[in-house]
């Protein structure tokens, strides 16, 4: 088991009525799985998300990941651990503007204080896995946007993370590139990377194991 | 639409109260600071403006070439300047001057006047209003005198004082003179100033010197033709100059000078009057230096500057926020200048209040200023037209070019662009610029505060060679033989075991509460040699009274009988002597009078500390009077001592002031213009460094609101809050590093510069600049930590979300 969410529920309150954004979310998550999480806006796939990352607080419920309870954690452990088993990859990629994919790639692992010998070594494995050694001296600008994406995916894959969290990632790219991206996930779950992802295609859905559908915060 | 422009600036500003105040109060107390300061400068630069002729009268000066280079002096013998007017052409009016204090009694009144005995001409050349009596001959004879107003307020009250005799103390005797003019009162910005005016002819050296060529005494202004240049008048001076001073000339060459560029060994020079409030003779020849008032004005520049570069910082930072409203406006059809001036309007807005406010605080700081800073400055001295018109073309400027370069950036930004919110300022040169010269002003001024301080203290602390802290001096200001006084004083005070010594010299060690400063030096020849010395007349004990050590032989004593040709001197007139065994040499002073040196004293600084010791010759002379009495009271009552003194002296004394004082009060009393300027530096370096804090901080918010994608994406790739702390503060701190480096040379050049002016001061070490920089480092790096620490701690969700 990866993880697992009981009963977790969210909530803001805005004009003296309490709104929720979570509602009662179950969901158990195992090693090697390729889930996706559909709903129309608004219906809160990206709250889960984030929640599921340790981005985002939630008001009620348990959520424990690989047997450590999240809701309990301090912060500062809490950033340790999503450092450490999670990797995020975002619709509209963000990459640091004035890095080039070079240093782009090296930053989680500048952050994770890897020795300088190591950092390159893992850099240049992971640009040589995604083809984009030509690319490593560009910055994002000079990029098209599946190239962009490919390099959010490689710097979230670099630190070797169990889960991949991927907001609809292919939101922004035309349909040839997205195909190619999923073909990507597929691959790398195959590999045995645990992904869940946001989408609103039902064709990228297909690419999982498993569909999560959400409605007003509900799981249904 | 005007209307309409002002309300959307009034919704605004209201909207960003916490930029609108800090930029609100920032730029008043910028203008607030740069209008007193400002008033200060242009008070000192308007001293002795008010004189219609100012542009053709002069003070002169003679400089001589000695053997140990040029010296000039204003110090003038009496028959100079008539035979100056009779034998040199050009000379429209010259007048002798000089200032003296005088004991005035009207009846039961015994007043101590600040007087100036002049020559007729005095009143024809300067412009100095009458009020009543002989229009531009306020002297009706040589036995009448012009008092001031205020003066005449006090002697006379009311009543009108024309025709009134009163009596003045000339010498030993109380002759009596009639009023024959009032003046109007003297501006504060005159160099001169004084309350009765007396003719030349009654100062009582005069008599004795009409024909001495080698007494110096007192000042000599002149007029000069209309059409003759003061070049052309110097060079026709150089006939009467060889032949008047032709006995001194040749001691000159005897003993070696080297004769100007001129091939003159004296030469006069003019002075232009406006000039006089500016001089200097430290160096030996005339220095004008006006260094000081422009560098108060350079302060309040500096002061509006970086509030300026505050306002256009913190402009440009919250106009990221207002991209949008741009674009919409652009996409509605607003056309650039409209979009300027509605931001410009709001510009205007803070700067109207801002100076408006700053205006207000200004007034109501007037009168702590004018105590803190010492000046007589009012802004009343500022409403001449070409000031104020300079005022406004200055405000005008600053607000056209702050208000409007942040309303110039905006309104051209590109619609697309601005729609989307993209903010692409090229780099943020002009931003980065702005702080590294803010820093740069911020740590030349924390450096100057830190060396001035420094000095100032250790001026205070220096050893002196005397002691200052035990002694009291009180200028013998009554009508009593100075002489008897002391005595009276000794029989008065020595049953007071507080008490411990009294004695008496015709100097004063710093500056009393009299306000009097004087040198009284005397050149001889000693073994064919010209000789200079300062002189000093004592009474019994000034050595013990005042802890100065004797080296060697011994001090002046009442069992030696002819103890009034003995001569007791410092170290420094040993080496002027070129005696290796200075006791018992014989010195002829006056040709017939051999002097006999019996003691040599340990160096002490009689003069003010900027000075190297000079040589120094104490006499003890019944015949010559003394001016300041001299009491050493035992430590641990000095209060109370000081005040058993005071009654003493009312019973002595009872007519004349008391203005005892310690004499460490005395010596920071010579430190005005150090304290002053301290002061200046340290406020203006505060106010600096506040201003410069508020700004940094805006740009902080900037950069922030900037950076707060990157600082996400950062915290989800695993970056920790202090890593982005340190990350966004970097930048800030390398731009206080840049300014240090421009800073230090800048500020170490003129620091240098300005201790050279002091014989005796600190050495300036690197750690002066070290901590000047450190400290603002630190100031930096809590300014901008807050904000940054806190953008660092937001949920990295949140600044995410923008999609």
């Amino acid at each position: 088991m990866l993880l697992q969410l009981n009963n977790i529920f969210k909530w803001v309150n805005s004009g003296g009525q309490r709104i929720f954004l979570l509602k009662d979310i179950n969901l158990n998550v195992e090693e090697g799985e390729f889930i996706s999480i559909m709903g129309p806006s608004g219906s809160g796939k990206s709250t889960l998300l984030n929640v599921i990352g340790m981005l985002d607080a939630f008001d009620e419920g348990e959520y424990n990941f690989l047997d450590e309870s999240v809701h309990t954690l301090k912060e500062k452990h809490r950033a340790n651990l999503y450092k450490e088993y999670i990797g995020f990859v975002f619709q509209s990629y963000h990459l640091l503007d004035e890095l080039t994919v070079k240093e782009n790639l090296e930053m989680p692992l500048l952050y994770k204080k890897f020795k300088g010998s190591e950092r390159k070594a893992m850099v240049a494995d992971m640009l040589d896995r995604f083809n984009i050694v030509g690319k490593k001296d560009l910055f994002p600008a000079q990029l098209s946007g599946g190239q962009q994406q490919l390099v959010g995916i490689a710097r979230a894959l670099i630190s070797s993370p169990k889960l991949i969290l991927a907001d609809e990632p292919t939101g922004n790219l035309n349909s040839k590139q997205g195909e190619e991206i999923m073909e990507l996930f597929k691959q790398l779950n195959n590999e045995g990377v645990t992904i869940i992802q946001v989408t609103h295609s039902e064709k990228n859905a297909e690419y999982g194991s498993r569909v999560i559908n959400l409605l007003d915060g509900r799981m249904i | 639409m005007y209307k309409l422009f002002l309300k959307i600036a009034w919704r605004n500003l209201l909207k960003n109260k916490v930029f609108t105040l800090a930029n609100v109060i920032g730029l008043t107390l910028a203008f607030a600071v740069a209008i007193l300061l400002s008033m200060t400068a242009l008070f000192e630069l308007s001293y002795d403006q008010f004189h219609t002729n100012k542009d053709s009268i002069y003070q002169l000066a003679l400089s001589n070439q000695t053997p140990k280079g040029t010296r000039t002096s204003t110090a003038s013998p009496v028959p100079l300047a008539p035979s100056l007017k009779n034998e040199v052409p050009g000379i429209k009016q010259i007048t002798r001057a000089v200032s003296e204090d005088a004991l005035v009694t009207y009846q039961e009144k015994e007043l101590v006047l600040d007087a100036h005995y002049v020559d007729p001409d005095f009143f024809a050349m300067f412009s100095y209003p009458i009020v009543l009596g002989n229009g531009n001959h306020p002297f009706s004879d040589k036995r009448s005198v012009a008092i001031t107003e205020r003066t005449s307020q006090l002697l006379f009250g009311d009543t009108n004082a024309i025709g009134k005799t009163i009596y003045l103390l000339l010498g030993k005797e109380d002759r009596p003179f009639t009023i024959s003019s009032i003046l109007k009162d003297l501006p504060t910005n005159s160099s001169v100033d004084f309350q009765i005016a007396i003719p030349f002819e009654n100062h009582s050296d005069y008599a004795e010197n009409l024909d001495v060529w080698d007494s110096n005494f007192h000042e000599v202004y002149v007029e000069l033709d209309k059409g003759v240049s003061a070049d052309q008048f110097e060079k026709n001076t150089w006939e009467f100059t060889n032949m008047h001073y032709s006995e001194n000339i040749e001691n000159l060459v005897r003993d070696g000078a080297q004769p100007d560029a001129n091939n003159q060994y004296k030469q006069f020079h003019l002075l232009p009057y406006t000039d006089v409030h500016f001089v200097s003779y430290a160096s030996g020849s005339i220095q004008v230096q006006r260094t000081f008032p422009y560098l108060i004005l350079g302060i309040s520049f500096l002061i509006i500057f970086i509030a300026c570069a505050n306002f256009i910082n913190m402009n440009i930072a919250l106009s990221e926020k207002r991209l949008k409203e741009i674009g919409m406006r652009k996409t509605l059809g607003a056309i650039k200048g409209q979009l300027f001036f509605q931001f410009w309007t709001e510009s205007l807005l803070i700067f109207v209040t801002a100076l408006f406010l700053g205006l207000v605080l200004g007034n109501l700081l007037i009168d702590p200023f004018k105590i803190l800073f010492n000046t007589e400055a009012t802004l009343a001295n500022l409403t001449k037209p070409s000031i104020l018109l300079g005022f406004f073309v200055a405000m005008f400027l600053i607000i056209f070019i702050a208000g409007g370069y942040p309303a110039l950036l905006l309104s051209k930004m590109n619609t697309l662009r601005a729609l989307k919110g993209k903010w692409e300022m090229g780099k943020n040169g002009i931003r980065n610029v702005l702080i590294v010269v803010q820093f740069v002003i911020a740590i030349i001024l924390i450096s100057g505060t830190l060396v001035l301080q420094g000095q100032l203290q250790f001026m205070r602390d220096k050893d002196l060679g005397y002691n200052k802290e035990q002694v009291i001096s009180i200028p013998l200001n009554g009508k009593k033989d100075s002489y008897r006084v002391i005595n009276l004083l000794r029989e008065e005070l020595q049953n007071n075991p507080n008490i411990l010594e009294v004695t008496g010299a015709d100097n004063n060690l710093g500056r009393g509460r009299d306000g009097s400063l004087s040198t009284s030096k005397w050149g001889f020849d000693h073994k064919q040699r010209g000789v200079t010395t300062n002189i000093l007349t004592v009474d019994h004990d000034y050595l013990k009274t005042l802890d100065i050590e004797l080296l060697s032989g011994r001090t002046f004593s009442p069992e030696f009988k002819a103890d009034s040709l003995s001569l007791v001197i410092n170290q420094a007139m040993v080496k002027e002597l070129n005696e290796t065994d200075p006791i018992s040499v014989k010195i002829m002073m006056d040709d017939s009078i051999a002097y006999t040196v019996i003691g040599v004293i340990k160096d002490f600084n009689f003069q003010k500390i900027t000075k190297e010791i000079e040589p120094l010759t104490l006499f003890m002379n019944r015949d010559w009077d003394l001016y300041y009495a001299y009491v050493k009271v035992a430590p641990g009552t000095l209060s109370k001592s000081f005040e058993f003194l005071k009654t003493a002296w009312e019973k002595i004394e009872p007519n004349a002031e008391f203005q005892g004082s310690f004499l460490d009060e005395n010596i920071d009393r010579t430190y005005r213009r150090e304290k002053m300027m301290t002061t200046i530096i340290t406020s203006g370096s505060i106010l600096g460094i506040v201003l410069s804090c508020i700004g940094l901080f805006a740009i902080s918010l900037l950069v922030v609101a900037q950076r707060t994608k990157e600082i996400g994406v950062r915290k989800v790739i695993g970056a920790s809050v202090s890593s982005i702390t340190l990350l966004l503060t970097k930048d800030f701190l390398k731009l206080v590093g840049v300014a240090f480096v421009i800073a230090t040379p800048i500020a170490w050049y003129a620091l240098n510069q300005w201790l050279q002016g002091y014989a005796f001061h600190i050495s300036l070490s690197v750690w002066f600049f070290i901590g000047a920089g450190l400290l603002a480092t630190v100031i930096a790096f809590i300014t901008v930590g807050g904000k940054t620490l806190k953008a660092a701690s937001v949920n990295p969700v949140d600044s995410l979300r923008t999609e």
